[in-house]
């Protein structure tokens, strides 16, 4: 398989390396700045991975958000091992979003954009009134077991990775396939007789099952947890990272993370014009560079570079 | 019975503003077919340059409140409508029924305008003098004049806008493009133009809506945010792009905050909005009065 795709081989050996430096560096900033990247790319992915069935899911921030407080119950309130924590966490989220999707999948477009978004608000709501989760101060205290602390960041790093794969393998598979005949006219998968609401609640339930273990990994990466980290405004960063990189693949998605990720790191000594810059770059990258690093890269290869003609 | 009515008052009150803010969302929904994340920046912008002028105008030129508060209100109206011209012809009108590409393009608004207002305006609240000082009691519940002329100017406005969408002819193709785009354009309706007149209305809607609300409660530069997740359960509730919807679940909304942050407390009521959105969707999908989607 890695023959046959030079691209899946490059994306693996440049893991390895993240989680080799990770492993031999002592410079905890940088090993900090590749969780973010890796996490983010997460965020990215399963955002675009429930645009195959053709939703916009701004409930990515809850999930994400959902396992990373499913984490910290387990670890800081029931002093559960550390992987059984883990495991909380994308099985927490696995099974709200079953729900979740099973009501609001009957609706598409804008309806569940909106749905999403609300339901991400209120979530976040609920995390700040529940003195049970620590209120508007959040979870503090989700370590790692001693005996793994320096081993931590390869850790997360090769769960990030791992979600990444699996979700690009799920998308080349015939499942995936389904996914986006759903999203092309979800009439003619129905008419040949497969259940179009349960594939989309498949597809959604395995997004949110990744992200919430993404979360859980940033419990533990972070230690401390607050409501302020999962507004609706994450999802929007990884929507930008998925329009800037480029939506047809999934690498766009993780190029984008990429990028912004590290650009963000300059752009915090900015103060109040980080929000402007980002907003600059949003508008910029969807009206100049409509595909995306992706796109570019592809009409570049052919020849066909036109601008936003081809829209 | 005292307190009931206080509460009605109180409804009314904030569903007059929610009306305004959920109209214009839905008009541009109808029209445009995209969901305008930046709205709110129209209903904080409004807000900004109301409180900026009034203070300008009552303490250092020496106007009426009267006057100061008619020029800002004009004033904030015209620089709403030219800020949504502006992002309507260098941006929106490309994403014409793209959502996930409008929805990036507002988002991306949000942040450049919120972060422009914040550097322009700064970070400090401020409070505008009252327009008309005094209360006034209805059936034992008391009130302010100012809240009073809130609501008639909203409902004003409301009835207005109702009369232009289904009685003159601009609102005719409003809602013949919203129905079908493709035959009003058949029938001669030029689609780009309605366009652009729905989303400066929507605009126009929601500048009114931050005028008035700039005249009860103090003014920052975030105040258009946080009407923004409930006006969308709104528009869930009474269906896109649903003129009647919007007034209807407006005030519905309204009432479950008022009575319910009263009775309980407000996150409880908001709670309760998002368990009634999500059980009118497993009856109705597309809202009360909306459409279902082909």
């Amino acid at each position: 398989m890695l023959k046959s795709n030079p691209g899946l081989a490059l994306s693996i050996l440049i893991a390895l390396a993240a989680i080799c430096f990770a492993l031999f560096s002592g410079e905890p900033y940088y090993v900090q700045v590749i969780i973010w990247v890796f996490t983010n790319a997460v965020l990215a992915v399963t955002l675009r991975f429930v645009l195959l069935i053709g939703e916009l899911n701004i409930a990515t921030a809850a999930f994400f958000g959902i396992g990373a407080y499913a984490t910290a119950v387990a670890s800081t309130i029931y002093d559960l091992p550390f992987f059984i924590s883990l495991l909380a966490a994308p099985i927490i989220a696995g099974l709200i979003s079953a729900l979740f999707g099973w009501v609001t999948l009957r609706t598409k477009g804008p309806y569940f954009l909106l749905i999403s978004f609300a339901f991400t608000e209120v979530v976040r709501l609920f995390y700040t009134k529940s003195e049970f989760l620590g209120g508007n101060s959040g979870m503090i205290g989700m370590f790692p077991p001693m005996a793994l602390n320096d081993y931590f960041p390869a850790i997360a790093i090769t769960i990030l990775t791992a979600i990444l794969l699996i979700l690009y393998l799920t998308e080349r598979s015939n499942l995936g396939r389904v996914f986006k005949a759903i999203q092309n006219n979800e009439d003619i998968p129905r008419s040949v007789g497969l259940n179009v609401i349960a594939l989309k609640v498949l597809c959604f339930v395995i997004a949110s099952t990744a992200v919430g273990l993404a979360g859980g990994v940033h419990a533990y990466t972070n230690s401390v947890i607050a409501p302020a980290d999962f507004t609706f405004f994450v999802a929007v960063l990884a929507l930008a990272y998925v329009k800037i990189g480029g939506e047809a693949h999934i690498a766009g998605p993780i190029i984008g993370a990429a990028v912004l990720t590290l650009a963000g790191q300059f752009l915090h000594s900015f103060g109040p014009y980080e929000n402007i810059f980002y907003g600059a770059i949003i508008i910029g990258a969807l009206l100049l560079v409509p595909g995306g690093i992706v796109g570019l890269g592809a009409r570049l290869r052919t020849g066909t570079f036109k601008g936003r003609a081809e829209r | 019975m005292e307190l009931q009515v206080q509460l009605l008052m109180n409804t009314l009150q904030i569903g007059s503003v929610y009306v305004l803010f959920a109209l214009g969302l839905t008009l541009i929904f109808g029209v445009m077919k995209i969901v305008n994340f930046a709205h709110g920046t129209f209903f904080t912008a409004a807000a900004l340059i109301v409180s900026t002028i009034m203070i300008w105008g009552v303490d250092t030129m020496g106007l009426s409140i009267w006057l100061s508060y008619l020029i800002a209100f004009v004033l904030a109206l015209l620089v709403v409508c030219l800020i949504g011209f502006v992002v309507y012809v260098f941006g929106f009108q490309y994403f014409l029924k793209d959502l996930n590409g409008s929805f990036i393009l507002s988002i991306g608004l949000l942040l450049l305008l919120n972060g422009t207002y914040l550097i322009l305006y700064g970070g400090v609240p401020r409070s505008v003098p009252d327009v008309i000082p005094g209360n006034i009691t209805i059936l034992g519940a008391s009130l302010t004049l100012q809240r009073l002329l809130l609501m008639i100017v909203a409902a004003i406005i409301t009835l207005g806008l109702y009369i232009l969408v289904h009685r003159t002819k601009l609102g005719l193709s409003l809602r013949a493009v919203a129905e079908d785009q493709e035959a009003a354009m058949l029938q001669g309706i030029p689609y780009r133009r309605v366009a652009l007149y729905g989303f400066l209305i929507g605009a126009t809607l929601a500048a009114c809506a931050g005028a008035l609300m700039a005249t009860v409660t103090p003014v920052t530069t975030v105040i258009g945010d946080d009407f923004l997740v409930k006006a969308f359960i709104i528009i869930i509730i009474g269906g896109l792009g649903s003129v009647v919807g919007a007034i209807l679940g407006g005030l519905l909304i309204a009432l479950i905050e008022s009575f319910g942050g009263y009775y309980f407390d407000p996150s409880t009521a908001t709670l309760a909005m998002f368990v009634l959105v999500i059980v009118l969707l497993l009856v109705r999908p597309q809202g009360i009065l909306g459409h279902a989607e082909k």
